[in-house]
């Protein structure tokens, strides 16, 4: 009965509350709720499903804040495993790909306190210079509040010399379980709700558009999951300046967290469901195909996700923990992954601005194999 | 089962199908149907059957000693032996199954081949047993985070460290009630069962 009272107000348009949330997440025929997304999902955007030639660097896994769930970062230059690029090395990376140039850099790092400032901006100026199209986006909002606090200056002044250094938007890493009960025993020593949010509510006041994440499947209950996409909610109602929400599965290998199960793929599609639900005032959410693997990622574009993020090339963090997805996919395969989901592929710059868009298969392709796989009666006993 | 759902199998051109599959009158203009439709809608009309057809039970066959009783009936195994499916597949290969084969027809994902989560996924499009051996019930660690994790180990790497409370766990987290079946084909109790479900 709850589930149909909340089809009926998604259908209306009204926003759904806290209690619905709740009753989403509780709700055993996940099957039900991923159609509601469905529905949202179809009326937002059709059958077009993004994806972005993209690559992920992380140029340091230094990092001062001691995580539970995180198996990348390294306390202090010189532990093992513990590296910093040089500045030549990171340019060298984007200078390798430019036969097949990515449109966008993804930076994410540990919080390394012993980097000056004009790291950050050679770094993001020296892209630029090889490649002036290159969108940046780079640096979690925990990221910019430890710049803040490490060197003294205000949110808007890190944004604006970095965004001066040729930075386009930031990432939406960090924001992992708002609620105070769950951040103070998983990251009790970095930028809190409140401060992620407030960098993000700056970014968008200065023009810089955000994602925004969520680290789900540890110790938090449906309750705090709730509440962190209404606090996001909340944001785009003042700012409208969130673009993506990624829902990121919690990977237990290496971390403080190992003795905990992983969340399922029905928790994985339910997370991208209910968020699709929730988050009226969103555009995009993301199926991360790096946190759920490619093969979930694709049943999930049923289940109200319209992107599966983009080519990757470079990813750490989450193999670190145990992931193992693969560390990159050409576009050729997020085509195909797309269309076999019976979608329509569509390569996107960071914006959601249509660079071009792929044709749809006649028939999902996963459709066409199994029926053509019945026609040759490997299920005996159907014929 | 909602409104919603019934609303998602007519919408999707699929409410003959399902009168044509109540009635035993299913032919080719029906499969063709089920070949082409939405993967949710499939599945929600693959779950609708196995609601009226068996119910939330869930069987699972996790011994060797098991597969005499596993034999006895019409049943298909998913994957089949010997052939690749993406996930996307095998849910659309479980939900025709259970539409399109004969009434009480034994709907079977083998978890070592298929994943666990995956597995899982099946649960909720027509799916009702669960096949794959334990390699070994005791002495092991509890392993939970090497087990659950969604895209964590390989398929084949799983076998070896799953216990029959995590299967359990598993199925019910799907909403469904899990059921261990002995060598004689009755249920079978597990250690840690009420504790299981208890918490899950």
């Amino acid at each position: 009965m709850t589930l149909e009272r909340i089809a009926e107000k998604v259908e209306k348009g009204e926003r759904l509350t806290f209690d619905d949330g709740v009753a989403l997440f509780r709700e055993r025929d996940v099957l039900a709720v991923g159609l509601l997304a469905n529905r949202v999902r179809e009326k937002l955007h059709g059958d077009a499903t993004y994806f972005n030639r993209n690559m992920r660097l992380e140029v340091t896994n230094v990092c001062v804040a001691s995580c539970l769930f995180c198996s990348f970062a390294k306390l202090e230059e010189g532990a093992p495993g513990a590296h910093t690029m040089k500045l030549e090395d990171a340019w060298r990376e984007l200078e390798a790909r430019l036969d097949d140039p990515p449109a966008e850099i993804h930076v994410v790092n540990g919080l390394h306190p012993g980097l000056p400032f004009s790291y950050y901006e050679e770094l993001l100026a020296g892209f630029k210079r090889i490649l002036p199209t290159i969108h940046l986006k780079c640096f979690t909002a925990v990221e910019i509040h430890f710049f803040a606090e490490l060197y003294g200056m205000t949110y808007a002044d890190v944004l604006g010399r970095l965004k001066r250094a040729g930075l386009d938007s930031l990432p939406g890493g960090g924001a992992e379980i708002f609620h105070p009960e769950v951040r103070a025993r998983i990251a009790h020593d970095k930028a809190t709700a409140e401060q992620y949010l407030d960098v993000h509510r700056t970014a968008h006041q200065m023009g810089i558009r955000t994602n925004a994440t969520m680290l789900y499947g540890h110790i938090e209950t449906f309750e705090h999951r709730v509440d962190h996409l209404l606090r996001l909610r909340d944001l785009a109602d003042e700012t409208h300046g969130l673009q993506a929400f990624i829902p990121l599965a919690f990977h237990p290998d290496g971390n403080g967290m190992r003795n905990l199960p992983a969340p399922t793929a029905v928790d994985a599609l339910r997370t991208v469901a209910v968020s699709r639900l929730l988050l009226d005032n969103v555009p995009h959410i993301k199926a991360y195909w790096v946190s759920m693997t490619p093969e979930v990622a694709q049943i999930a574009l049923s289940f109200g996700a319209d992107d599966v993020d983009g080519t990757i090339v470079h990813e750490t963090i989450y193999r670190a923990a145990g992931s193992r997805s693969p560390r990159s996919l050409t576009v050729s395969e997020l085509v195909r992954l797309i269309q076999e989901a019976g979608r329509v592929p569509i390569e996107r710059d960071t914006f959601y601005n249509v660079v071009r868009q792929h044709p749809r298969a006649s028939l999902p392709e996963a459709a066409m194999k199994v029926r053509d796989r019945n026609a040759h009666k490997h299920l005996e006993v159907l014929s | 089962m909602s409104v919603l759902v019934d609303r998602a199998i007519e919408s999707a051109g699929l409410s003959d199908v399902l009168e044509a599959r109540r009635a035993g009158t299913l032919d080719g203009s029906h499969r063709a149907k089920l070949a082409a439709a939405d993967l949710l809608a499939l599945g929600a009309l693959a779950d609708r059957v196995r609601t009226e057809d068996v119910g939330r039970e869930v069987r699972i066959f996790a011994s060797d000693a098991d597969r005499a009783a596993f034999a006895e009936g019409d049943v298909v195994v998913l994957p089949p032996e010997g052939v690749e499916l993406t996930g996307l597949e095998l849910l659309r290969e479980v939900a025709v199954a259970r539409v399109a084969g004969p009434a009480g027809l034994r709907v079977c994902v083998d978890w070592t081949l298929a994943g666990l989560e995956l597995a899982q996924v099946a649960l909720g499009f027509g799916a009702n047993e669960l096949l794959g051996r334990i390699a070994s019930k005791r002495g092991l660690p509890l392993a939970q985070g090497e087990v659950l994790g969604v895209g964590k180990k390989s398929r084949r790497e799983l076998a070896s460290v799953v216990k029959r409370k995590e299967l359990a766990a598993f199925v019910r987290r799907a909403g469904r009630v899990p059921s261990f079946v002995g060598p004689d084909g009755a249920p079978e109790r597990f250690e840690g069962e009420a504790e299981e479900a208890e918490s899950t």
